[in-house]
């Protein structure tokens, strides 16, 4: 049995040295610091109060690492202590709130901000002070002198009556603190006092005030009181001055302000949301010239149109910029080469099919279209696009300078333009390629306002050149055709060789920065121009190709500006040639196609065009059957095409070597007994084997070859003779171009067998005109051959890192802590998180209200019962006085009778 | 039409029956000629039926039938009213001969039988010449007059299909003149119908093909043949019988004996003169169609073999047969490899049965205990179609490839190789080399080509088409995946390939395309061209130099 309480207490105390013997001094001096006493008497207080402290009662459980909460729950708390708080605080709080219900009123802190606890210290003060200088600029009440010095002033024999200056004169220095006490009394009493805001305001003011006192000290005070006076009178006139100066501008200006919104609101909404306003500022900067052309455009004829053009102008202006200095020549052809360099990588980089990342915002990825076109392929999308290896194209030369001409070139022979048709279309395209060469930085070319007055202008010459031209056949407008029907309307009465000239004036007419509306019209129409490139070709039997090619240019300009549009155009014709005539080439199609190698880069690895264009060359070369000449002539013009396009990427195309073989082998004077190698020969239904002859000498093709058959025997074997030559050349032209490839032997090694029997079944039979292309190009692919074999290495292609082998090591975790949520879902943790932390929010808020609510009734009961002790205590009270009276009355009673 | 006609007559008969009865009325009614022509029909008939001296009615009908010179414009209703009356005689035993009759019952019974014989062969004529709703009418009649006669003169069966009146239908509906319509007629509606009938047409096929035809004539056997597709199995319960049965003969419920007259039936046609695009399209039902007919497919070896060595296609779509031979009936094929090696020229891959092959080729190229110098040839061989094959069969040819290189590990040297011996090393530096393969090897063991490597692959990585190229840079990467399937690759096409580069509908480009960033001075003329001091070297000056526009 354990012993007594009192002698358990007893026996601790002592243990602690509270009590007991004596102890050595230095024992003493650490017992006797208070606080560690205290501590030890705390210590045994609560050792000794088994009731202070909460004890589980439950058995506890094994403990397991991964348990949830602390073991000890409930282990060390002490519920009595917590209780007393959380009463000691709600009498604090509560029962506070609750006896000066309905009987204290409050004071409102109305500052700005002060109740606002999204607002830090320092954006309350920022905002306190933006309202402090609204108000001061306000000025309602003509009596606030605050800061009135333009305001009408009480004068005396021409000295100012105002109460800062000369009021001072009628004060001795030494009453100098009493006179500043006394304005501020003043001050206080004349002011409307609005608000507590302004209280710092004025403290300021004051401060203000005694600064500028200080310095005046030293000086008589005669001399100072002159100073601040003419010092006031001269900025009072300074800042009239530019009042008056600033309400003139802004009466004019508000007068335009409703047309300057208009415009604002037709160009289309632009991205930054700072922009519009760049204008405002503007105009006040702006002024003089301002007003200058406004002055101009009075004069001028068609005042309200050029006030628009003037208006458009404006909006794009930019606020003036400190410009680079201007650059020498070299500087300049440096910066051109650069940029040209870049140009060339990123062509490059697209045609190892790496990605473009740096420029373009909307640069989507590409392998995205890619296994868009790989989707049924579904083993096949898993192929990355690694780099591989391909020379650099030699380095431009400077030789496309009719490009990139800088912009005051420009104005310069825009201002002398004639119409004449090559140097006009030219001048459009070097207005285009300016904007391409600003373009390419992701700048919206609207913006650039640089160019634009210069621009206008030159867009307003040309059409008053055209009204002054002699040239009295051709319209000077032209609606902008939406689609191709429009335009052979508009075009039925041209004659073909004036088609660029309408082509260029409609595009000079719907420039994109005349109307908002233009940008799109033009896309429109470039897509008209695609289709009538290809219905160009169709129509006539020689297409007109100084026509063609100058309206290719047009789309190229234009394709600069709205490349969607023309590829979609191109993509429909591609595809309408795949639907329809896959094996039957229109000689429409071919100039399309050698069109589309011009403004699109068939060298990049996928191109939304030009790798269609491809497929479509190579499946006509691949599956088309040959009936007859013309067949031949445009199954070679295609196959000249394929080498045009590969000139850069020199990519293999298997259907280009079996389709010149094949056809070499058809135009043979003999038929070949025996195989060349495994392209499969196809005859010609119809024969065109060449009958040789010395009379006929080749020559250069010409594209009338594809449209027409020769009938004239003669003209026949003429065609023939030049197709060999043509073809064969084609071959040495792509067996260099495919020198490099590591198959070259096997691709070439049929091409020498076929180039040897035309040569022995040539030989002595025609002249040598045509004998010697068929020479040269086998010497020249055996000298090839023989530089493949010196190259040829077995394939060392795996040379890989070997691949590690995949781990199934359980992630292990340092300092696993059970508590601790390992969710690898972020998203999940985090709401699983904030819904534990709300469940336990809401049980204390709901246990804090009980509590409330149970200490509310307590205090009413309390109050209640203080009440009806008090109304009991007075009762009694009541009753004991009255009793006491009656007595005292019975008594005087008593004693009356007794006395009578 | 046989459902009218037989409705018709069943209507006649009706009439017939109650021909004794008040018919005037009718008789009043119908006053045109073919009103009358019938009645007449029918009173002869009525008489033959009354008593045997309306006989000699029969001779009148047949002289009606209108087929003595040409049966082009038969009187069919003659024709129905007399398959009714024969029909009726050979139901009431009046064909048959019993050996107790008297000598005058005897000589009639001749005379009908003769009569008879008469009626059948008009009925034949007809189906040969006359028009396509009389052939029917009358394969219709004939058909029932064999069910008559089955039914009542026992011992016929014989007689009947083998070597009498059937026959002749048979050979009727083959040869007949514009038969399209009564050869659909006769299969849709006895031969695929009935199973006696299909078991006999089968017979009197395998008979009619037994001797040389024309390639027209097995075009239309063919397609008889392979309407008949329900090959009938072991447990196959036969009861869709047209006629009586006898039910001594066993023949025609077993199985077995259908399917052995269809092997001979197919037999003798493949035995035929077949023409070349017969012979393929031959080759092409034979797996699904042909086959399970046989009861001994080996018997098909002969007509499969020789068709492989015809060579191109026709030996394409044989394989697919041989295969099914070599593999289920052991058929042990001599250099079946370097046959199969052969197949692989500059056609296959320009082939439309390319898919098919590479199916099979797959199949007899899966085993893992081929020589690897084997497989190895048939890699560098297709690597070397590869380089002249159109997209979609590169496309099938690289994953093929890779999972032979998965299969075959050996075979890996060809795509990596690093020479050890110092001395062959430095003559490689030196000269280079030539390629070890010899593609004019046809024994595909002895082609050397796991001493050679696939360049022509590395040369494809550089395809113009970037989806080609990618799939050609598999090869070159790691080899992390276990197999392709090449299902996913077999079926494409240009067009597909087009469709999926142009999509059928403009759909919004996610990106805005690359343009051409310098517009060139010349894409057709000479323009300008004394700026470059006449030297025409800018963009596209491949083209004019080659080309005058």
């Amino acid at each position: 049995m354990p012993p007594s309480q009192l002698k358990q207490l007893k026996a601790s105390l002592r243990e602690n040295g509270v009590l007991g013997p004596q102890k050595s001094k230095k024992e003493n001096d650490k017992m006797r610091r208070p606080e560690s006493r205290e501590i030890a008497l705390q210590a045994i207080r609560d050792r000794f109060n088994p009731f202070e402290i909460k004890t589980i009662n439950k058995s506890s459980k094994f403990d397991v690492t991964t348990r949830d909460g602390n073991t000890t729950a409930g282990g060390g708390a002490r519920p009595g202590v917590t209780k007393s708080l959380g009463e000691e605080r709600r009498r604090a709080t509560l029962l506070k709130e609750m006896n000066s219900r309905n009987k204290v009123g409050g004071l409102v802190d109305r500052r700005f901000g002060e109740n606002d606890p999204t607002m830090t210290p320092e954006e309350r003060a920022a905002e306190r002070f933006a309202r402090e200088s609204q108000r001061k600029m306000r000025k309602e009440s003509m009596f606030n002198l605050e800061d009135d010095d333009d305001e009408m002033q009480l004068t005396h024999m021409g000295q100012s009556l105002s109460f800062d200056g000369p009021n001072q004169d009628d004060f001795e220095a030494g009453d100098l603190e009493d006179a500043e006490s006394d304005e501020e009394t003043s001050r206080k009493r004349k002011r409307i006092p609005d608000d507590d805001e302004n209280q710092d305001q004025d403290q300021e003011d004051f401060i203000d005030y005694g600064d500028e006192e200080q310095p005046g000290r030293k000086k008589t005070k005669a001399e100072v009181m002159k100073e601040v006076i003419a010092k006031s009178k001269f900025y009072k006139a300074e800042r009239q001055q530019a009042k008056d100066d600033d309400e003139d501008l802004r009466e004019e200006l508000d007068k335009e302000l409703p047309d300057l919104f208009e415009a604002l609101r037709g160009i289309k909404p632009s991205a930054k949301p700072a922009k519009p306003e760049a204008p405002k500022q503007d105009f006040s900067e702006m002024n003089p010239e301002r007003a200058a052309m406004l002055e101009e455009s009075q004069t001028s004829k068609d005042p309200e149109k050029e006030y628009d053009q003037r208006l458009r102008q404006m909006t794009f202006d930019q606020r003036s910029k400190p410009t680079d200095r201007t650059k020498t020549e070299e500087e300049k052809a440096e910066e051109e080469a650069e940029r040209l360099k870049k140009l060339e990588n990123d062509r490059l980089r697209r045609m190892r099919g790496e990605q473009l990342t740096d420029d373009e915002e909307d640069n989507v990825d590409e392998d995205e279209i890619l296994d868009d076109d790989e989707s049924e392929i579904d083993d096949a999308t898993h192929f990355g696009l690694p780099a591989y290896p391909t020379e650099t194209r030699p380095e431009l030369g400077v030789e496309d300078e009719d490009d990139f001409v800088i912009d005051e070139d420009l104005v310069e022979t825009n201002s002398n333009a004639s119409l004449d048709m090559g140097d006009s279309d030219m001048e459009e395209e070097e207005d285009s390629s300016s904007d391409e060469s600003d373009g390419p930085d992701g700048e919206d070319e609207l913006i650039n306002g640089m160019t634009l007055p210069a621009e206008d202008s030159a867009a307003a010459s040309t059409v008053a050149e055209v009204s002054k031209e002699a040239n009295g056949k051709l319209a000077f407008t032209y609606p902008c055709p939406k689609d191709h029907e429009t335009f052979l309307s508009i075009t039925k009465n041209v004659a073909v060789e004036e088609i660029p000239t309408v082509i260029q004036r409609i595009r000079a007419l719907h420039h994109p920065r005349l109307k908002p509306g233009n940008k799109d019209k033009l896309g429109r129409f470039a897509e008209v121009l695609v289709e009538h490139v290809s219905y160009m070709g169709n129509k006539t039997e020689q297409p007109p190709f100084a026509i063609l090619e100058n309206i290719i240019r047009h789309i190229h300009s234009l394709a600069k500006t709205h490349p969607l549009n023309v590829t979609i155009a191109c993509r429909a014709q591609l595809r309408e040639i795949g639907k329809e005539r896959p094996l039957n080439l229109l000689p429409g199609d071919l100039i399309l196609l050698t069109g589309l190698s011009t403004f699109f880069p068939t060298s990049d690895h996928f191109h939304t065009t030009a790798t269609p264009a491809h497929l479509c060359l190579a499946r006509y070369l691949g599956q088309c059957t040959t009936t007859s000449l013309a067949d031949l002539a445009s199954g070679t013009f295609a196959a000249s095409l394929c080498l045009q396009y590969q000139q850069v990427s020199k990519r293999y195309m298997p259907e280009f070597v079996n389709y010149t073989l094949n056809a070499l082998c058809n135009l043979a004077p003999t038929e070949p007994t025996a195989k060349f190698g495994a392209f499969p020969y196809r005859k010609s239904q119809e024969s065109v084997q060449l009958v040789p002859s010395k009379k006929v000498t080749p020559r250069k093709l010409q594209f009338r070859d594809v449209t027409t058959s020769p009938s004239d025997p003669q003209a026949q074997e003429e065609l023939k003779i030049s197709l060999v030559t043509t073809l064969v050349s084609l071959l040495g032209s792509a067996s260099d171009i495919w020198a490099e490839k590591s198959a070259f032997t096997e691709i070439f090694t049929p091409v020498r067998a076929v180039l040897q029997y035309l040569r022995q079944s040539l030989k002595g039979k025609v002249y040598a005109a045509a004998q010697e292309p068929i020479q040269s190009t086998l010497d020249k692919i055996d000298s090839h051959l023989a530089q493949a074999r010196l190259v040829r290495r077995p394939l060392f292609l795996h040379d890989h890192k070997p691949l590690a082998i995949k781990t199934a090591i359980p992630k292990f975790e340092e300092n696993f802590n059970p508590d601790k949520h390992y969710d690898p879902d972020r998203e999940r943790a985090e709401s699983n998180r904030l819904k534990k932390e709300f469940k336990r929010e809401r049980k204390g808020a709901m246990r804090e209200l009980r509590k409330d609510a149970s200490f509310v009734a307590r205090e009413q009961l309390r109050e209640k019962k203080e009440r009806d002790a008090e109304y009991e205590k007075k009762y009694k009270r009541l009753v004991a006085e009255i009793q006491s009276q009656e007595g005292r009355a019975a008594n005087e009673y008593e004693r009356a009778r007794g006395r009578r | 039409m046989p459902a009218l006609v037989t409705d018709s007559s069943s209507k006649k008969r009706k009439s017939g029956k109650n021909a004794s009865g008040p018919s005037s009325k009718r008789r009043a009614v119908a006053d045109d000629n073919f009103a009358e022509k019938l009645s007449t029909i029918q009173e002869l008939e009525n008489q033959i039926a009354e008593s045997r001296k309306g006989y000699n009615n029969i001779a009148t009908l047949l002289s009606m039938l209108n087929v003595e010179k040409s049966a082009e414009k038969p009187e069919m209703a003659v024709a129905v009213s007399l398959c009714r009356v024969f029909s009726r005689l050979i139901a009431g035993g009046n064909l048959t001969e019993s050996s107790r009759a008297a000598e005058n019952e005897k000589i009639i019974v001749a005379w009908l039988k003769e009569r008879c014989l008469d009626y059948q062969n008009a009925l034949v004529a007809i189906m040969r010449e006359a028009d396509a709703a009389s052939q029917i009418a009358a394969l219709t009649l004939s058909m029932r007059i064999v069910k008559e006669r089955l039914a009542h003169i026992p011992g016929a069966e014989n007689n009947v299909w083998s070597t009498g009146f059937f026959k002749d239908i048979f050979a009727a509906i083959i040869e007949a003149h514009n038969g399209e319509d009564l050869q659909s007629e006769a299969v849709a509606k006895f031969v695929k119908e009935y199973e006696d009938v299909r078991y006999y047409t089968f017979t009197q096929m395998a008979d009619y093909a037994s001797t040389t035809r024309s390639p027209e004539t097995l075009e239309i056997l063919i397609k008889i043949l392979q309407t008949c597709d329900e090959v009938p199995g072991p447990e196959h319960k036969f009861e869709n019988f047209y006629a009586k049965r006898d039910t001594k003969n066993k023949r025609l419920v077993s199985s077995n004996s259908h399917r052995k007259q269809a092997q001979e039936a197919w037999l003798a046609i493949l035995r035929n003169n077949l023409s070349q695009s017969q012979r393929k399209s031959l080759l092409r039902m034979m797996v699904h169609n042909i086959e399970p007919w046989f009861n001994r497919p080996e018997l098909l070896m002969d007509f499969l073999t020789d068709s492989y060595n015809v060579g191109g296609a026709t030996s394409l779509l044989a394989l697919s047969g041989l295969f099914y031979l070599i593999q289920e009936k052991n058929l042990d094929y001599p250099q079946f490899y370097t046959k199969l090696y052969s197949l692989l020229d500059s056609e296959l891959l320009h082939s439309k049965h390319r898919s098919r092959f590479f199916r099979l080729l797959n199949t007899f190229l899966s085993s893992t205990h081929l020589p690897s110098t084997l497989v190895a040839s048939f890699i560098k061989r297709l690597a070397r179609l590869a380089l002249n094959a159109p997209p979609p069969a590169i496309v099938v040819i690289v994953p093929f490839m890779y999972n032979f290189f998965k299969n075959h590990p050996t075979t890996t040297f060809m795509m990596h190789r690093s020479i050890r011996d110092k001395d062959l090393l430095a003559q490689v530096e030196n000269e280079g080399m030539d390629d070890p393969f010899d593609p004019n090897e046809s024994d595909p063991n002895l082609t050397n080509a796991i001493e050679s490597s696939l360049w022509e692959i590395v040369t494809l990585q550089s395809h113009f088409h970037p989806n080609v190229a990618s799939i050609a840079r598999i090869i070159s990467e790691q080899f992390t995946k276990q197999a392709y399937s090449l299902e996913d690759f077999l079926d494409h096409t240009y067009a597909g390939m087009v469709t999926a580069d142009l999509g059928v509908e403009e759909r919004n480009l996610k990106k805005i395309p690359v343009v051409e960033y310098q517009i060139p001075k010349r894409i057709f003329t000479d323009r300008l061209l004394e700026e470059d001091g006449g030297v025409d070297s800018g963009p596209g000056c491949f083209m004019r130099n080659l080309w005058e526009f």
